[in-house]
Formats: structure tokens, sequence, C-alpha cells
């Protein structure tokens, strides 16, 4: 009774919260733990089905497929979308004029904030063969003939990580100059008494000191693999489908387009399984937990 | 900084050099498609169309602007984005810094529960329980209501999180003493901690702001009608969709580019307090995952 007197309001205040997260978050959860077992009709019963739905998932080619492109272009933005923005907030680092750096994080940064629907748009159409700029720049500067990236199959994967790699390099990149600037300066006062070159202090001090913020990164970004959805949403077409539908994209597919929920449910847990499991993985293997 | 590099030599002025020109060449991969897609949507329809490289308005026109607006009704998903991002951003500052401030409290009896409650939604990211909200919508009667997109993702771990570490920032004690004066719960957070971690109320919309505004996949699931369409979808539908076929309308280039144009001036227009509080914000939440 004093517990509440003291502290009632606090509980009142909370109590939104908490009720958005059951019906919200945890409600879903449990939802389609049920559904990924069940026989899901949208009229009619229920009937449970044990692990059928999980083996019709497991047994679809259209699955696997989706599971490779899923390790192959998140890998790939993984890699990208680390070693990029470290290399770009290096060279930030070394510019000696504040008013160049200032205004190269700033113009690097404003990809982040677009939609995925803004940066695909603006991209399907600078690699559009008959007008895009690119092709245009091909055409009159180079005398080569157009060439249509997006239709390519062999092009489509590339095209994914890097353009993801270039809409969050910006923002990764913050991450990392922050790491920069928390450097302790003595050290590199004392590279410099012993004669280090910058090149020297760059490989001996920073990036050493850097360790924990790219353990941030790398977690940041391994969390992102799975959940790919937008951007292949948004550049996909017809020719290169098959190269760029992510387990997401087959989801939303199975789900909501051809209204399958006990199959799409199954999958979902799937991605939330490997979503866990690559979580421990990263934390285990960079020793996270130790930072 | 500057007697970090005393012994500026040759070998360091020709890095610095190359340095500046590979920043230069990153920062043109992203300028080079901006005013491209400004110039053609200021060039009239038939310009717009030719295969150049287009950096400066061919013959000058905002037509694209026009049909955009007035013809193909991008007012319509534009107010329905407004309306989304206004509500559901007021609506997520609201909840989330209640629970941040709860948070606050180190005595305060089940709060340990109450945080792992909270931490647990963090792991589970949106996208794995997609399928079953969208069945809690159904169920709901909320497909095809601009509800159901206020109602995702209302509150976050994140936002709670970050308004916590803020409201930490403010000193206990004036809370205290306040309470000792009789002040309630509810007026304490509203008048001296809402006020006192106004940058922290700052971040924490912006983040939303800017991510409100750019939601996709929420309307994608949700939202079939389109007369509910927020401004991305139905920049999707306008500048994707129609790029092989255009359907009984002929969308020209410049007309694509200014609903691009149109759909980025509210993030332009937050982009210097992004630049302010974006920052600290980026760090905050990075330091707590």
């Amino acid at each position: 009774m004093k517990v509440l007197k003291r502290y009632g309001a606090l509980y009142v205040m909370m109590a939104p919260v908490i009720a958005y997260f059951l019906v919200f978050a945890y409600y879903p959860l449990v939802k389609g733990l049920q559904t990924s077992f069940q026989n899901y009709r949208l009229m009619g019963d229920r009937p449970y089905v044990g692990f059928t739905n999980y083996s019709d998932v497991l047994h679809d080619s259209t699955f696997w497929d989706a599971m490779v492109n899923t390790l192959v272009i998140g890998g790939g933005i993984l890699l990208f979308s680390f070693a990029a923005p470290l290399v770009i907030a290096l060279s930030l680092n070394e510019v000696l004029r504040t008013w160049y750096k200032k205004i190269a994080q700033m113009i690097l940064y404003v990809p982040h904030l677009l939609s995925w629907v803004v940066v695909g748009g603006i991209w399907i159409f600078l690699l559009s063969p008959d007008s895009g700029l690119v092709n245009m720049v091909l055409v009159h500067v180079f005398h080569r003939t157009p060439f249509n990236f997006l239709a390519d199959a062999s092009w489509a994967r590339w095209i994914m990580i890097l353009l993801a790699t270039w809409k969050e390099m910006g923002y990764t990149c913050i991450l990392f100059l922050a790491g920069i600037v928390s450097i302790n300066p003595s050290l590199y006062e004392a590279a410099r008494m012993d004669g280090a070159t910058r090149w020297q202090q760059l490989i001996r001090v920073t990036l050493p000191q850097l360790g924990n913020t790219m353990k941030v990164v790398f977690l940041l970004n391994t969390l992102g693999i799975l959940r790919i959805f937008d951007e292949v949403f948004v550049l996909r077409n017809p020719t290169i489908a098959t190269k760029v539908d992510v387990l997401m994209m087959y989801t939303f597919q199975k789900g909501i387009l051809d209204i399958k929920l006990g199959p799409a449910s199954a999958a979902s847990f799937f991605v939330l399984l490997l979503t866990l499991a690559l979580t421990l993985v990263v934390r285990r293997v960079t020793r996270f937990d130790e930072v | 900084m500057s007697d970090r590099f005393e012994r500026l030599g040759w070998k360091n002025k020709t890095f610095d050099t190359l340095n500046a020109l590979f920043l230069l060449a990153l920062m043109l991969t992203m300028l080079i498609p901006f005013i491209n897609v400004l110039a053609l949507s200021f060039s009239s329809g038939v310009a717009s169309m030719q295969p150049d490289i287009v950096l400066w308005p061919k013959a000058f026109s905002a037509e694209g602007y026009s049909i955009v607006w007035k013809s193909l009704d991008i007012w319509r998903p534009l107010m329905n984005s407004v309306i989304v991002t206004v509500i559901g951003t007021a609506l997520h500052v609201m909840l989330s810094s209640l629970a941040g401030y709860v948070f606050i409290y180190p005595r305060l009896p089940g709060r340990k529960i109450m945080l792992t409650f909270v931490l647990i939604t963090m792991m589970v990211p949106q996208e794995a329980i997609m399928i079953p909200l969208y069945v809690v919508n159904k169920d709901l009667h909320l497909i095809n209501t601009l509800t159901a997109l206020v109602l995702s993702g209302l509150v976050s771990g994140f936002s709670i999180l970050l308004m916590r570490s803020f409201f930490l920032n403010v000193p206990y004690e004036m809370a205290e003493s306040a309470k000792i004066d009789g002040a309630g719960e509810f007026r304490i957070f509203l008048t001296m901690y809402m006020r006192l971690a106004a940058a922290g109320l700052a971040t924490v919309v912006l983040f939303e702001f800017v991510g409100r505004w750019n939601m996709f996949t929420a309307p994608v699931m949700f939202i079939n009608d389109t007369m509910k369409y927020t401004l991305q979808v139905a920049l999707k539908a306008m500048i994707i969709d129609t790029n092989s076929n255009s359907g009984t309308y002929m969308i020209t280039t410049n007309v694509r580019m200014a609903g691009i144009i149109i759909s980025i001036i509210p993030l332009m227009a937050v982009y210097p307090f992004v630049q302010k509080y974006f920052m600290k914000g980026i760090l905050l939440g990075a330091s707590k995952e």
C-alpha cells in the first residue's frame, strides 16, 4: 500500500507503454508462433498441423534461393558498410581544414535521411538505359553503348550491395569519427615523440583504439542483414527477382500476397531464430560483452 | 591539431591533396545525382525525356510540379503522410518520455522486470513479426486505416532508453526537493524534466519525424486503398511502377523528379536541426546497444 502511494503515479505512467508492447509486440510474437503450427485460413476453422508449415518452407526452393540471396547480399553489405565508412572516417580525420571536413560530413550524411523509395527512384533513373545519367556519361564521354544495369542478373546483387553502402556510409562514418575523437590525445603525442609518421600513427594508434567502436558497428550491421526489405522491394524487377529476393521478401510474398499465413509465419520464425543466432555468434566472436 | 603535422614535406602535401580529392569524388556521387534530379524536375516534359546529361534545367518550366500536384493529386498522400507523421511523432515522444522518466527511479519496485520487458522488444525485429502484426491489425479492423500507421512503432525501446539517458542528466535532487514541496509525479515530469531535457526531446522528435516520413514497410503491408496511400507508397507507384508502362497518364521524367523533390523538402527543412541533435542521439543510442 505504501509502495502504491509513493510510486503509484509512476506505474500509471508506465501502463500505456506496457499495454502497447503487450498488444503490438508480445501478442504478435505468440500469435505468430501459434499461426506457424496452424493451417491458418481467414475464414473457417484453423486446425493445428504440427510442423507441416515448417517442412513446407524447408522444402520450398524459393525459400533457399531467398536464403542464399540474403546471405550473399547481406554479407556483402556487412563487409562494405563496415569498410567504406571506416576508410572515410580515417580520411576525414586527416583533413586539416575544418570547413572542408564539415561540408564533407554534411553531404555524405544526406542519403541516410532519404527513404529507399527516393534513393531507389533516383538510382533506377540514373541507371536507366535510355536517358539515365550514368548511361549518358557512358555514351557521350566514353562512347560506349548504353547498358541496362538493373535488368542484368550478374549486376543485380552488386547494385544492391553498393547502393546500400552508398546510402548508409555517411551515417556509420559518424560513429567511427566519434570513436576517433575520443581517443586520448597523449597517445598521439607519445607516438610523435618517438618519430611516428602520420601513416604509423594511423596504423598503430588510431586503428587499435577504434576496436570497441568497430565491434558496435559490426553488431549493428549484423542485425540489419536479415531485415533488408525496402531496398529490394523498391529496386527489384522480374528480370532480377531470383537474384535479389531476400527472406523478408519471401515472407511478404507468402503472407500478404499469397495469403498463406501459416508458412509465412514459419518462415518469420526462421528469420527470428537466425537473427538471434547471428547476434549471439557476433557477440561471442567479437567478445562484445567484454567491452 | 596544427602541431601534429608540423613537418609538412612534399609527401604530406601530396597525401593531403589526394585525400581531399578522394572525399570530393565521394561527395560528387551524392551531389551530381541530386543536381540531375533537381534540374530535370524544372525542365519541360519533352526536354526531360531526351537522352542527355542534364545538370541545369533544359527549357525551364515548372509543369512537372503542377502536374504532380494537380493532375496526379499528390497532395492527398502528402496530407496522409503529414497526419501520420505529426500524430505518430507526438504520441511516440510522449509515451517514450513517460516510460523513460519512470526508469530513472532506481528504487522503484518492479523496475528490473519492466526494463527487461522493454529490452526484449528491442531484440525482436519488427520485420520478424510482420505477418502476425498484419493479423493483429486485421483483427482490430485497422487494415486500410491511417490509425494502423500511427500505431506502428508507436513506442520503441530505443526511444525509451534514449529519453532515460537524457533524464538522468537532470539532477535527481531537484525532483526530490520538489516532491518534498508536495509536487506530484506528473507535475515534476512535465514542468521540470520535460523542460530540462529539451535537447533529448528534440533528438527523439527528429529521429521519429524522419523515420515516420520515410516509413515504408508498414504502409505497404497495411494499406492498399489508394486514398489512404502515404507519400512514400504513392511515390513508389508513380516513379517506379510506371517506369515501363505509363498506364492512362503519360508520366514524364520531370513529373517523377518533381515528386521526389517534393517528398524530400520536409527532410531538408529539418536537416540543420538534425545536424545539431542527431550526432548526440546516435552516440547515446549506439552506446546503449
